[in-house]
């Protein structure tokens, strides 16, 4: 009797099992994985699938996920060599590790035999070159732009600052208990206050390394970056909103929009937001102008994301055939068009007339003003080294407590300087 | 016997004092969450006393165009099904390690354990690999049979304790009657044992819910859990607050009718307590 009941349990579980399976074997057509992370363009691409589908016969399984998710996913998959990523999303910061790790493929032939190779924008491409072969295409480059409320400015009399000298007078006169002067990213991180705070450091003259990138010996403990140093902490602890030493993009945005903070430096991705007139109650008061320069010049932050194609990839041909649809002045022109994403890496697309249009109402001058500041960005803003996410996240630790007053400015660099040394010295 | 001294009343005001600080210390965290789910995204750092009646639906209707709802079915699927499995095998195994003489019982019990003495991350990089390599991966099986590594064993141990309470006369007078072990099972032992298995039954599936080590790892598009999508509201240039907070609330608001209703059941069982 019971033995019955036994064998129908196990039948019941058996086929309960199986029934799973099959539904998952289903799902494993022979289909092109991409692994992006949530960003408008991304979302963007996404939603184009189909047309990849139509033109080229491939089909494309475009997986968006947040991008700490993204972190451990990829870390796992290239570890285990898993081949179950067919196009990777890829920040031009982790180039090098990747490449250094193997995860990545060259596609240097491919690219060069690109007949409108020379449309990409040369700074983002040029992130992508290790050693004279280049690992991915850009679809993304924002650049960091000052976003000030003209109505805050004008109603006492101030001129948009040009130079961080002149936002520290700017601030100064326009700072109310209501409003506060500026805001800029502060929470540690190598994408997050290391995105803005090396603009001050090079304006001011300073830079990472002696002789980047033959003599990788710190030079963090510089006067010229403690006189950056010191004009970031005085900006945000004189004028910048309450609780400003814990802020990251997502508080700048609210802090803004909400009318509690009159001017930021950040990238075109938060400035946009800003501007935006269907979440941003401030957008029509928002003028966009050129970031602040220093003494030694101006440095616009700058982010370049892009798609290679990881080592283990099943069909490396199919895989780069989805990039090249991908970066394509068609498919980023429609992007454009259906998305916030005026941080398209082709030249040709700032000049189709309904683009040109649609960014025009955020402000005449805006694609130009984009251009304009990518041009002057430097590739490695952030240094292009392996080890930039420790060292990125060493320095952003640093500055981030010097702000908030736990060190002394000249503690907090002299602390950098070592943590980097160390850093390096590891390799 | 009444107790009308002072120090009474006073030690008893302080307890009571504390039981309040305490439930604050948990129930705000909640609250606020809760609070945020009804804000527009305009009003979020706003505090709640400044605008409080600018509140709204939108975050709820946002997220039913996202991957969420499916996410959540998802939990509901895995973490289900791992917990009626680990009941499944989990039982019955229990039940043979408290009233049978086998030998190396111990031994069996504690290699269970074993699983569970070994932080996840310790295994997960072999566990990976092999869910890769048999296509498990992202799959409602390959899920639901690493959940059983946290269910099963809890099943168990505490199945275990339960049935030990039981006296051995119940069994040997089911027996004597002519029943067979399973029906002694089924018939005496379970519906005696009802309030261990309610109990064991809400722990295992509160620990595959909200699991996000193992999602993380082992879920892609088609599996994916609750837990895990809610960080896909983290993107690159925007952090969807209001999402967050309702995806909080929903993943919280299944838990909440199931840890009232088996209350008592919960409390006699870690309690000790059986009833014939």
């Amino acid at each position: 009797m019971y033995l019955k009941t036994t064998r129908r349990l196990m039948a019941a579980a058996l086929a309960g099992a199986m029934a799973l399976q099959s539904g998952a074997a289903f799902a494993q057509e022979k289909t092109l994985k991409v692994l992006l992370f949530g960003m408008p363009s991304t979302i963007g691409l996404q939603a184009l699938a189909g047309d990849f589908e139509k033109e080229t016969g491939i089909k494309a399984d475009i997986e968006i996920i947040g991008q700490d998710v993204f972190e451990n996913r990829i870390t796992l998959s290239f570890a285990g060599r898993t081949g179950d990523i067919d196009v990777v999303h890829t920040p031009a910061i982790q180039v090098q590790r990747w490449v250094e790790a193997g995860w990545i493929n060259p596609i240097t032939d491919q690219v060069d035999a690109l007949e409108d190779k020379d449309d990409f924008l040369k700074g983002p491409l040029e992130a992508y070159a290790v050693e004279g072969d280049t690992y991915a295409l850009p679809f993304f480059a924002e650049v960091g732009l000052l976003a000030y409320r003209k109505d805050i400015l004008e109603a006492k009399g101030q001129q948009p600052p040009k130079t961080w000298d002149e936002m520290l007078s700017v601030a100064a006169a326009i700072n109310t208990p209501e409003t506060a002067a500026i805001a800029l990213r502060a929470a540690p991180g190598q994408g997050f206050n290391m995105f803005v705070f090396p603009a001050l450091m090079w304006a001011y003259g300073g830079k990472f390394f002696a002789d980047y990138p033959s003599d990788l010996t710190p030079a963090i403990n510089s006067p010229e970056n403690l006189k950056a140093l010191q004009v970031y902490i005085e900006l945000l602890t004189k004028y910048g909103p309450q609780g400003v030493g814990r802020f990251n993009f997502p508080e700048i945005v609210a802090a803004v929009q909400g009318g509690q903070v009159a001017m930021t430096v950040d990238g075109t991705s938060i400035t946009s937001q800003l501007v935006d007139k269907e979440k941003s109650p401030v957008a029509d008061n928002i003028e966009l102008a050129l970031p602040p320069s220093g003494p030694a010049g101006r440095f616009p932050p700058i982010a370049v994301h892009g798609l290679a194609v990881p080592s283990d990839a099943k069909d490396p041909e199919a895989s780069f055939k989805f990039i090249q649809w991908a970066t394509s002045k068609e498919t980023m022109a429609k992007i454009a068009l259906n998305q916030a994403y005026p941080d398209f890496t082709r030249a040709s697309v700032a000049s189709i007339p309904e683009v040109v249009e649609k960014y025009s109402g955020i402000q005449p001058n805006f694609l130009d003003l984009r251009v304009e500041a990518l041009n002057e960005a430097r590739g490695d803003y952030r240094p292009l080294i392996s080890t930039w996410p420790e060292i990125g996240a060493a320095l952003g630790e640093n500055i981030n407590g010097a702000l908030n007053g736990l060190v002394t400015p000249e503690a907090a660099l002299e602390k950098a300087d070592q943590e980097v040394s160390d850093i390096i010295d590891s390799q | 016997m009444r107790d009308d001294s002072f120090s009474f009343k006073l030690k008893r005001g302080f307890g009571i004092l504390m039981m309040l600080a305490f439930a604050v210390f948990a129930v705000f965290p909640i609250l606020w969450v809760l609070i945020l789910s009804f804000r527009p995204a305009t009003q979020l750092f706003v505090p709640i006393w400044e605008t409080p009646f600018e509140l709204t639906l939108e975050n709820y209707s946002a997220i039913i165009g996202t991957n969420f709802p499916f996410a959540l079915l998802n939990s509901a699927i895995t973490a289900g099904a791992s917990t009626l499995l680990a009941l499944l095998l989990g039982i019955p195994a229990a039940f043979a390690l408290s009233k049978s003489r086998l030998s190396g019982k111990f031994l069996a019990s504690w290699l269970l354990l074993l699983l569970r003495m070994a932080p996840p991350v310790g295994f997960v990089i072999p566990l990976f690999l092999i869910y890769i390599n048999s296509g498990l991966i992202d799959t409602y099986a390959g899920l639901i049979f690493a959940y059983m590594s946290l269910t099963l064993p809890l099943v168990v141990w505490s199945m275990w304790t339960t049935f030990n309470q039981i006296p051995n006369e119940v069994i040997e007078a089911a027996l004597m009657d002519g029943a067979s072990i399973w029906k002694t099972l089924v018939k005496v032992m379970i519906p005696i044992a009802r309030p261990g298995i309610v109990a064991a039954a809400i722990l295992s599936f509160l620990l595959a819910w909200n699991d996000f080590f193992f999602a993380l790892i082992i879920t892609r598009s088609e599996t994916v859990t609750a837990p895990v999508a809610v960080m896909n509201f983290v993107s690159y240039a925007s952090v969807d607050w209001g999402a967050i907070a309702v995806a909080s609330i929903v993943l919280t608001l299944p838990v909440v009718p199931v840890i009232i209703l088996a209350n008592k059941y919960i409390v006699q069982s870690l309690g000790g307590a059986v009833k014939g």
